[in-house]
């Protein structure tokens, strides 16, 4: 059996991602998606265990192809708005596990100083836009950062905003891509189509077949691929890439996987009630972990022991980011007040 | 100095903002090859091309939204609303977006974006042409709010407002746009009008007149009309509601110790029910009589002559309240 997925373009046949990448790619792979999935285990121990007692953990179970998939074939200078399923992009695209943690027990050194919760982070330095609680806001704002690059004289700057097929019904996400689609900015919107948003089917959330139909109506390329199996993901990305950055506008890649987890932590008994258990065992048995090693093993490149599950110090790796973060210091009071205007310009009184 | 009206006021400081910075640019909707709606950016286009004079689709969350983008890369975006009434469409783009956006981002990020539009009442505009919604921002963490009443303030405010680094809400009163005139400084003189400055617009011993917009007219030519009565109003021009500049306000009231303030918006809840808190919480002791608000009905401004006549303030309503406090 082999799970190497070829695609056809003008009745080409392109190489699987195994012959276009090297060894220590596929290898790089392997170990983010195991990162993706040791750090929502990480952070739903410490929650089940009272370490971290404040907030909520989404889980990502099941949907680390997309993560890893998405952002591997980016350009450094290239952007990404992660949402609330996609915290180890936050550290694929150049933030430290520590502040990532810091960022989910709200401390001071917090990329949001303790002011913000779990996603609703970034840092324009590394490319990476904050989104908020409003999903579909966020497809809108991404139009500004690319305005700004075409202000620039850098049209070839990729934004990946990413959005959940709930947020697609909002008016912002409409708004945002048709602004987009008009204007050829270099945007592409990966649609995490986990199925749920929270407890609404996606039929109750979008009338078409499959969401990248949307696409239609922007006259835009969008693909429908399997989410949870890496290469399919890994190509989608790379041809939606070269057709945004060669100025031919945004592309719509769906990925649909399935929200093992609840909507959140507090969610995990209600989501077995809300759902069919015999669907969530069924998706249980697509892990895209498990059909990326079978990838990797039917490629001939590698023996067993080479791909230990999970490879041996990403745990320790996470762990010792959330000892960090329990121990650095929690906010001043007084700074609930900070950061609400700046007066740096002088124009104020 | 150049005689302007106050519409051209304002073109002037977007013309000249735009010329002095490359990072600022415009977007709206029909604000390129047409020149707006209202012709306030006419010339632009041609001037400054599409990419920086940018016609938007009908898309208000977009329009801000892409303002809020390019601020976080280092942009300064002036959106304009065709009817500022349209920023319903985008409020969350200026509430939850904008206006939290430095405070998510640990003090990183300010967005520095104007989103200016025409205002207000008294020309038939119905009830989606001509509302006062400046209480929804004033009670916004993170945004500021601008409404001047003369040419030179608005020259200068909105220089102010496109070089703070903040999300400002620019409200311009349509009934003004060609009905003031005015002078402005020159180009050169690189002017502008600190944002959070109040200005006393007359001065007067009895009343303080505490108000903004269109409204700062009206209680000009109430005021006129009081002198001869022997009763003697100073006429505080807010200029801009946020940040409030109570140092003006309190000054005044402990001159007069007597309060009106005079707003366009219904007045439950509006931006005078603040001020007046505040005057309560910092001056009671200073205080000869209740304050008094003179404001619109708690109703949709309509459109028929009489009904928004019936709706919105008039100098005869600022006379009537007026005489009543003096007499108090």
């Amino acid at each position: 059996m082999s799970t190497t997925r070829t695609r056809r373009k003008n009745g080409q046949q392109t190489v699987a991602p195994h012959e276009r990448l090297e060894k220590s790619d596929l290898i790089e792979i392997y170990r983010r998606l195991w990162f993706a999935r040791l750090f929502d285990e990480a952070l739903y121990d410490a929650k089940k265990k009272g370490r971290l007692r404040r907030g909520n953990v989404y889980g990502s179970r099941g949907q680390e192809a997309i993560m890893v998939g998405t952002t591997y074939p980016l350009r450094p200078d290239d952007f990404v708005s992660p949402i609330h399923r996609d915290m180890p992009v936050f550290v694929f695209r150049g933030m430290t596990v520590e502040q990532v943690m810091c960022q989910v027990w709200g401390k001071a050194e917090a990329p949001t100083r303790g002011k913000d919760s779990w996603s609703h982070m970034g840092d324009m330095n590394l490319g990476i836009v904050h989104s908020t609680s409003m999903l579909g806001s966020t497809i809108a704002v991404a139009c500004g950062v690319l305005w700004a690059q075409r202000l620039d004289g850098r049209r070839d700057r990729v934004l990946v905003a990413y959005t959940g097929e709930g947020a697609t019904a909002t008016g912002p996400f409409h708004e945002g891509l048709n602004f987009a689609a008009v204007h050829k900015l270099p945007l592409i919107v990966v649609v995490e189509n986990n199925q749920y948003a929270y407890s609404t089917p996606v039929e109750l959330e979008v009338p078409t077949k499959t969401v990248a139909e949307r696409a239609l109506g922007y006259g835009i390329p969008g693909y429908s691929i399997d989410g949870n199996d890496f290469n399919a993901v890994y190509d989608t990305m790379c041809e939606a890439l070269a057709h945004a950055r060669a100025g031919n506008g945004p592309v719509i890649v769906e990925c649909v996987t399935y929200r093992i987890q609840g909507h959140a932590d507090h969610d995990e008994t209600r989501a077995r009630n809300y759902r069919p258990v015999a669907e969530i065992e069924m998706w249980e048995k697509r892990d895209p972990l498990t059909r990326y090693r079978q990838y990797l093993l039917s490629t001939g490149q590698f023996e067993e022991a080479e791909l230990p599950e999970p490879p041996a110090d990403i745990k320790e790796r996470i762990e010792r980011a959330i000892a960090y973060a329990i121990s650095s210091p929690d906010p001043e009071p007084h700074t609930a007040l900070e950061d609400i205007y700046d007066e740096s310009a002088g124009v104020s009184l | 100095m150049r005689e302007v009206t106050f519409l051209e006021a304002i073109r002037a400081a977007l013309w000249e903002e735009m010329e002095r910075d490359p990072n600022v640019f415009l977007i709206g909707e029909d604000i390129g090859r047409m020149g707006g709606a209202f012709g306030v950016t006419e010339g632009f286009y041609e001037r400054f091309g599409p990419d920086r004079v940018v016609d938007a689709p009908i898309s208000e969350t977009a329009i801000i939204a892409t303002c809020v983008g390019a601020a976080a890369a280092g942009k300064r975006g002036v959106a304009e609303m065709q009817f500022i009434d349209f920023i319903s469409y985008g409020f969350d783009q200026v509430v939850n977006v904008a206006g939290t956006y430095l405070y998510r981002s640990g003090g990183k990020t300010p967005i520095p974006i104007v989103v200016r539009g025409p205002s207000g009442g008294y020309v038939g505009g119905s009830l989606y042409h001509s509302q006062q919604f400046e209480a929804w921002f004033f009670h916004t963490p993170g945004v500021k709010v601008v409404q001047p009443a003369f040419p030179d303030d608005a020259y200068g405010l909105m220089k102010a407002a496109i070089r703070d680094n903040n999300p400002v809400v620019f409200y311009e009163h349509k009934f003004l746009y060609r009905r003031i005139k005015g002078h402005i400084p020159d180009a050169h003189e690189d002017y502008i009008v600190k944002l959070g400055s109040a200005r006393i617009r007359r001065y007067g011993e009895d009343i303080t007149v505490i108000t903004y917009g269109a409204m700062v007219h009206f209680a000009l030519e109430a005021a006129q009309h009081l002198e001869k009565e022997g009763i003697s109003l100073e006429v505080i021009d807010l200029r801009t509601i946020k940040p409030l500049d109570m140092n003006t306000i309190l000054e005044s009231v402990r001159k007069t110790s007597k309060v009106l303030i005079v707003y366009e918006a219904p007045k439950t809840g509006g931006v005078g029910a603040e001020i007046s808190a505040r005057i309560t919480e910092q001056a009671f002791e200073w205080l000869d009589a209740p304050i008094m608000r003179v404001a619109a009905k708690d109703a949709f401004v309509p459109f028929a002559e009489p009904l928004e006549k019936f709706v919105l303030p008039s100098v005869e309503d600022i006379v009537f309240t007026a005489r009543e406090l003096a007499a108090y």
